[in-house]
């Protein structure tokens, strides 16, 4: 009964149940605690990020995919979701489905090319990929709106509930509907046999495509599932903000995010949750220092990124595993070691 | 004779400018083995040095080589502070690409503080223009026409041609080797760093003169730079130099027949197409390994 030490998603699925049930329920509490539309919205926000870096994670941390296109998945997400409810008329919870599908099959587009390259090439191919959407999203303006966006698209309504006046209420537990919807399936993949087998590749691909993973099926699989929720995320952020925008493709959301994933620490899922909080919150606290907020923001990603390589997850469990050896040292008769 | 003339000129001029930016990437990529998105940057930070220089009074004769100069070293210094303390790291690729991109937006919103949002022009390095095969061209569009391929081949002979060079050559090639026999392999890749910021410099000099700058006038050199880097192979530096000037009369060609809105979507289509078939670039004969 030893458990790989540091290895992540070796916690029993009970303990982590519970412990996604405790912090849906603490999450669920704050907009009784922030009353204001600020405050919600700035939670709002940290989900939609989070579900957006925590999709990043499955790929680049658990994959080793470099997909630099991730974002463009998003943006694909908020242009279709715009592009079926305006000028499809497609009803927004079904154009909310639909725009995660069409995200998907972008997703299996980009891994054609894919397939054959390797670390930076995969980089460039899918950093190309973004740019291109991004340049025929432009060049489409008489339906996207070019430069210019979308605006008045339609939002999401939930019965006969005011979605505009209740202070984002509504809007709240949306957002974190998605968030537990996403993390969940997310962390089931990881745990199941298919994310053992993501790993897999990602640690010794010569070994596992000898053990009979196909590469093929294996990384459409994890660009795929990682695409899903990334593209649900922006065709929520396109009803949330009833707008949509060019900039969303733009470098510096993709170093926000890239860097939510990799503050949080890669392949734990919940480290890119958590950074997304701390990023996103940390980010608005300093609004006040204007133009000095980026370079703050830079300043401290460059720290954190040489200080502690495996992000806020690996500081976590630094902690956790100092406050437990310390535990463990001072009861030492009440846990006999285990042999085996 | 004039569509010809006009993608040959405008291909030239543009591939010039790649070339300058690609090799310093390349450089980067094959000592280090890490990208660096802080090149676009580079460019800009170095027209911005060249304008403040010129701003005091100096003459362009010797703000030139001073910008270029003050660009090496912060190179080397960029280098010294967010890459080489993460060498020996399994995930580097990746933690130098954050590294660099935040480095970047430090920069950027830097200059942005510094001087301003309001574009600035420098003097072209040569006053007037001219007529060629029906076509009207600066002065200043030539001479960088020259200049560039001379550079690039003292480039070219300092990197077979000299010890030192060779010495570069040999940590890109193998790195225990490099460090068994005795080389300051540390050193080396302060000096791929400051080599290729003070080509961006010079690429950012040249775009100075001719357009107006601005904060982020180096993001789209970059992406570019990037493409070329891809179709010639990034793991030589003569690879990326024909690519560059490819890359340029195709973009002339494109944006003369199909216009300038269609080119970049058109490259990039390109470039998806050209890794499919050829994952190790057009003027790669064959590549150790991709990774």
């Amino acid at each position: 009964m030893t458990r790989p030490i540091g290895t992540p998603g070796r916690a029993s699925w009970k303990e982590e149940a519970v412990g996604m049930v405790l912090g849906l329920v603490v999450l669920a509490l704050l907009p009784f605690l922030f009353t204001d539309t600020y405050s919600r919205h700035v939670l709002i926000m940290v989900f939609i990020y989070a579900v957006v870096a925590s999709n990043w994670d499955l790929s680049l941390g658990y994959g080793g995919v470099f997909n630099f296109g991730h974002l463009a998945l998003f943006g694909i997400g908020v242009y279709a979701y715009g592009l079926l409810t305006k000028l499809a008329g497609l009803d927004p919870w079904l154009a909310l489905v639909a725009s995660g599908i069409v995200a998907t099959a972008a997703a299996i587009l980009v891994t054609i090319p894919i397939l054959r390259l390797k670390g930076i090439y995969i980089i460039l191919v899918t950093f190309g990929f973004a740019q291109l959407v991004m340049q025929v999203i432009l060049s489409q303006s008489d339906y996207t709106g070019g430069t210019q966006g979308m605006v008045r698209i339609p939002g999401l309504y939930w019965f006969d509930h005011n979605m505009v006046r209740d202070g984002k209420f509504a809007y709240f537990f949306l957002a974190l509907g998605l968030l537990a919807a996403s993390t969940l399936f997310l962390r089931v993949i990881v745990r199941s046999r298919i994310g053992a087998g993501i790993v897999a590749l990602r640690d010794n691909e010569e070994y596992a495509i000898a053990r009979g993973i196909s590469l093929v099926r294996q990384r459409m699989i994890t660009l795929a599932a990682s695409a899903f929720f990334t593209g649900m995320a922006g065709a929520f952020y396109a009803a949330y903000q009833r707008n949509a925008s060019i900039d969303v493709f733009g470098m510096s959301l993709a170093t926000i995010i890239l860097s939510m994933v990799l503050l949080g620490g890669t392949s734990t899922i919940y480290g890119a949750i958590i950074a997304s909080f701390v990023l996103t919150v940390f980010a608005e606290l300093m609004a006040d220092f204007g133009a000095w907020r980026p370079i703050i923001t830079a300043l401290l990603i460059i720290v954190v990124m040489l200080a502690y390589p495996t992000g806020l997850a690996g500081l976590i469990r630094a902690g956790w595993a100092a406050t437990a050896g310390r535990l463990r040292r001072a009861a030492p008769a009440a846990r006999p070691a285990r042999t085996g | 004779m004039g569509a010809s003339a006009e993608i040959l000129f405008g291909g030239l001029f543009q591939g010039s400018l790649y070339a300058m930016m690609a090799v310093g990437l390349a450089l980067v990529w094959t000592t280090i083995g890490v990208f660096n998105f802080s090149h676009g940057v580079f460019m800009m930070l170095g027209a911005y040095l060249a304008w403040q220089f010129l701003d005091i009074g100096l003459p362009l004769p010797v703000v030139l080589p001073l910008a270029v100069v003050a660009m090496a070293a912060i190179g080397w210094l960029l280098q010294a502070s967010v890459v080489r303390p993460l060498i020996g790291r399994p995930n580097i690729v990746l933690v130098v690409v954050i590294t660099t991109l935040a480095a970047a937006s430090l920069i950027e919103n830097g200059v942005l503080e510094l001087w301003g949002p309001r574009s600035k022009q420098i003097p072209p390095l040569l006053e007037g223009n001219t007529t060629i095969g029906g076509v009207g061209v600066s002065l200043h569009q030539i001479a960088i026409i020259v200049i560039t391929p001379i550079i690039l081949a003292a480039l070219w002979l300092f990197l077979n041609r000299t010890r030192l060079g060779l010495a570069l050559r040999a940590v890109a090639q193998n790195e225990d080797a490099s460090l068994l026999v005795g080389l300051n392999v540390t050193a080396l890749y302060g000096l791929a760093f400051a080599i290729a910021a003070a080509l961006a410099a010079l690429a950012g000099i040249f775009l100075g003169g001719y357009r107006f700058m601005s904060p982020v006038m180096g993001a789209d050199p970059l992406l570019k730079a990037l493409i070329v880097v891809v179709f010639g192979g990034i793991s030589s530096i003569s690879g990326p130099i024909f690519a560059a000037y490819l890359i340029g009369f195709f973009e002339a060609a494109s944006n003369y027949y199909f216009g300038l809105y269609w080119t970049p979507a058109l490259l990039f289509a390109v470039l998806i197409l050209t890794l499919m078939v050829r994952p190790e670039g057009m003027f790669v004969r064959s590549s150790r390994s991709l990774a």
